[in-house]
């Protein structure tokens, strides 16, 4: 999975970076600029879904990719 | 390769100079026809030029195979495969075909011209897409500074239906002349009766999910000319132009320095960069050449003369065909001022939606002027850098990364203008602006 942000929504809060620095990093205008890498560790999962709903616009989701249909339990 | 001779007079569109002429036999295909000095072509001249419709019109399965085994890609920029974005409409819902004849790019015409001139043609190739889409019902959406093209449009239609056509219903949208309203998202949005902006689309693609949730297939006006002409004459006829990766003829608009800027040529074969420069009444390279249209790239003028002007040359250059535009940058002139004046053109016509388009294309815009005014420092440079990739591919729509291209090509073809700007030096440019750069005006309806 990875998790996607919708330009338009995003009105530069920060709060997802807070909840998931591992992939949401703040731009220089404090936008979120979000590493596309895909992940499945479960660990993860649960801070990126936090994030998604920590997003008071609303601009983030989770995206499965294929390679991780299911998130993995280590 | 032979140069078909250009012939053609010129015919008065707004301020476009517009003359016909093919390069590369044989012949031209879209461009074939009465001289454009005669207005838009009726529908007995059409039909009498180019015959019947082909009978297996009716046949949906027969019109998606010889859209597929043409190879046509899309004219509005992507070079998209047209079969392909079909395919994924196919058999759902109430389907919705666009014609996108909304041409941004100030200094391109071809889809102007065609409108203009071959309004049947376009109008074929909607009916023919329509026929194979399964819909019913065909927009054609026009920026609304394109008068001529509205006065064709709707003279053409009235034709078919005084001749009994059993065309789909076809109907004719005027959206804002905004760069970015051409789009595709935002001519879904404009079709809803919304902002002509683009949407955050990824998850949801037009061809599945367009106007008003219903499957809506948007095709580049000279995309949609090919397709009538291919479905009449076949794949193969289709294969004998372009070449394997970008088969059939392109349109392309010459701008800047060309004897007439403005002018459309229907490029029939990947001829040298060098003889469509001839044909643009040049006899030496240029300085540089700017490619694909204004968020395009710009290429070295004097390595690409022997350049052959296809899909895949250009793309090993580091540039596409975009939408055909080829611009050209004269001896003496800075390709950094210029470059600097497309930046603040295009900064200012994001759709303000997203953060990184409108703060980031606002800076690059900022670096870049005093980039040419011989005012940036090293510093400056590193972070015009930064900038550049730190947008790339965070806007809902490709404005930022067209930018961001266009930078990057002019940071590499100009590299030593780059060098003695930075030391405050002049580089001895003359002359004024070469590309026409139009007001940011309007609202977005
Ligand atoms: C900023 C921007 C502006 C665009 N403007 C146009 C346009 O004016 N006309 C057009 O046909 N396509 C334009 N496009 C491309 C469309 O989004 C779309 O890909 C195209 O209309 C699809 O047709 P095609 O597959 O036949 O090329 C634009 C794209 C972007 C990112
Ligand atoms: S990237 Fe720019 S032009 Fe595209 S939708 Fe966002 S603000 Fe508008």
């Amino acid at each position: 999975m990875r998790v996607t942000v919708d330009p338009v929504r995003c009105e530069g809060h920060g709060i997802c970076c807070l909840f998931f620095g591992e992939r949401i990093d703040l731009d220089d205008w404090g936008y979120a600029a979000v590493d596309p890498a895909p992940f499945d560790d479960i660990r993860l999962a649960r801070k990126a879904r936090r994030a998604v709903a920590a997003c008071p616009e609303g601009a983030l989701a989770i995206e499965i990719t294929a390679a991780s249909a299911a998130p993995r339990r280590h | 390769m032979t140069l078909a001779p250009s012939t053609g007079s010129a015919v008065d569109q707004g301020s476009v100079d517009i003359a016909f002429g093919g390069v590369g036999e044989p012949g031209t295909r879209l461009l074939a026809g009465p001289e454009p000095g005669s207005g838009a072509e009726s529908l007995i001249a059409h039909q009498a030029r180019l015959g019947a419709w082909p009978d297996f019109e009716a046949d949906r399965r027969a019109l998606l195979d010889v859209l597929d085994l043409s190879g046509l890609r899309g004219r509005g920029g992507g070079s998209f495969p047209a079969a392909a974005k079909m395919a994924a409409a196919a058999g759902r819902g109430r389907p919705l075909l666009v014609v996108n004849a909304s041409e941004s790019e100030p200094a391109s015409a071809k889809d102007a011209t065609l409108v203009g001139l071959r309004p049947h043609l376009v109008l074929d190739g909607a009916r023919i897409l329509a026929r194979a889409a399964g819909a019913e019902e065909v927009s054609v959406v026009l920026h609304r500074g394109n008068r001529p093209g509205l006065r064709a449009l709707s003279h053409a239609l009235s034709e078919r239906a005084r001749a009994g056509l059993d065309d789909p219903e076809m109907t004719v949208t005027l959206g804002p002349d905004r760069y970015v309203s051409g789009e595709a998202s935002a001519v879904v949005s404009l079709l809803e009766g919304g902002e002509a902006k683009p949407r955050f689309t990824r998850r949801r693609p037009a061809a599945l999910y367009g106007v008003h949730g219903r499957p809506t297939l948007i095709y580049n006006a000279e995309t949609t000319a090919h397709a009538g002409l291919l479905a009449r004459f076949g794949a193969q006829w289709f294969r004998r132009a372009g070449t394997a990766e970008r088969p059939g003829s392109t349109l392309v608009t010459l701008a800047g320095a060309a004897a007439r800027p403005g002018r459309v040529l229907e490029v029939m074969a990947p001829v040298s960069m060098g003889l469509l420069l001839g044909a643009a009444g040049l006899d030496q390279p240029p300085a540089a050449l700017l490619v694909g249209g204004y968020a395009g790239a710009w290429l070295d003028g004097a390595t690409t003369w022997d350049l052959p002007f296809s899909h895949e040359a250009l793309g090993h250059a580091g540039a596409s065909i975009g939408c055909g535009l080829l611009g050209i940058l004269p001896p003496g002139a800075c390709g950094l001022g210029e470059t600097a004046r497309l930046v603040t053109y295009l900064a200012g016509e994001s759709a303000g939606q997203c953060g990184p388009c409108v703060f980031g294309l606002a800076e690059l815009a900022a670096i870049f002027e005093a980039l040419a005014l011989g005012q940036a420092s090293r510093a400056d440079l590193r972070r015009l850098h930064r900038r550049a990739l730190g947008i790339e591919g965070r806007g809902a729509c490709r404005h930022p990364d067209g930018v961001v291209g266009l930078i990057q090509s002019a940071l590499r073809v100009f590299a030593p203008d780059v060098r003695r700007h930075l030391k405050g030096r002049s580089c001895g440019a003359t002359g004024g602006p070469i590309f026409p750069v139009p007001p940011t005006t309007g609202g977005w309806r």
